[in-house]
């Protein structure tokens, strides 16, 4: 048996569950404090290798956001703050991983977004990935030498109290049965039950 | 001869919003290159949405009311892309006869 965990299971299931992409936020700061338990959730992610390629960066003033959004066609609101997950292509290649043909380190970028994302819905923050920016523009809004490339753009922001529009020929949600074959292709948990019910 | 837009005078953006717009455009040529066909389609819309909020800054006198209302059914709408395809198309067929209409009404009055 391992450590007993702090939280039980259905509590950071159901964190999990209720996160939903924000695309709309109050104009409310998000507090340092609370920026800084994301980032620490984010350094907690898994990292192959025990490598950490990545490096984050909070970024809080709102010109310098504007200014990112406009590289970043994927940032439909313009967020109170954000936190770009950088990649490190000195350490990176150092470590002999070679991050122009192999993907390796999305998945650190992706572990670590993740764990951002499930603490700020915790902490009752709103958030929305970002991966459709220009790399070339961003680095020139941020400033950043020519080692470090981002990869990953986290925004964050209180929700705005947006009414979600209902749409009829929106597609049912994906269950972890459609996603889940159990020991072979094809076969599923025998406890779950399928969502036409045969 | 000169259009409407002449003799009202109005500038309907700042030069620092046009380059923001100019931006946003060469970002999303770049990031075509390598998403989804369809998502050009969100980024020009979407573009078109940013732009016409910057215009809303400056209170056009003879199209706010027009900018307004077809922006709030862009934001409203463009975002189907990701939840229903079908009723996205279906909607990016409806809007440029609305546009059209706007434009023939400026440049007639």
């Amino acid at each position: 048996m391992g450590e007993a965990t702090l939280i039980v299971p259905d509590a950071l299931l159901q964190t999990m569950r209720r996160r939903r992409v924000t695309r709309s936020f109050t104009d409310s700061p998000v507090p340092d404090e609370a920026l800084g338990q994301i980032v620490e959730a984010g350094r907690w992610a898994t990292s192959g290798g025990n490598r950490y390629p990545h490096r984050f960066m909070v970024v809080r003033d709102p010109e310098r956001i504007r200014l990112i959004r406009s590289v970043a066609p994927g940032m439909l609101p313009l967020p109170p703050a954000l936190i770009a997950i950088l990649i490190d292509t000195e350490q990176a290649g150092a470590d002999s991983m070679r991050v122009e043909v192999e993907p390796m380190h999305w998945v650190d970028v992706g572990t670590a977004a993740m764990n951002m994302m499930t603490m700020a819905q915790a902490l009752g923050i709103g958030s929305c990935p970002v991966t459709s920016f220009s790399k070339s523009g961003v680095a020139t809004m941020l400033e950043l030498p020519a080692n470090l490339v981002a990869e990953f753009l986290l925004i964050l922001g209180y929700p705005a109290s947006a009414k979600r529009a209902t749409n009829p020929n929106a597609p049912t949600p994906v269950t972890a049965r459609d996603l889940t074959y159990w020991e072979h292709v094809g076969e599923h948990d025998p406890a779950s039950t399928p969502r036409d019910g045969t | 001869m000169t259009n409407a837009r002449e003799q009202s005078g109005e500038l309907v953006l700042s030069e620092e919003q046009a380059l923001e717009i100019i931006t946003f455009l060469v970002s999303s040529a770049e990031i075509c290159l390598h998403e989804p066909i369809y998502y050009g389609t969100f980024r020009l819309i979407d573009g078109a949405s940013r732009m016409i909020g910057y215009m809303l800054e400056h209170d056009p006198s003879r199209t706010a009311e027009f900018l307004r209302g077809f922006k709030d059914e862009i934001d409203a709408n463009k975002t189907l892309m990701m939840s229903d395809r079908e009723s996205y198309y279906a909607f990016l067929r409806e809007i440029p006869a609305k546009a059209a209409a706007e434009l023939k009404r400026f440049r007639e009055a």
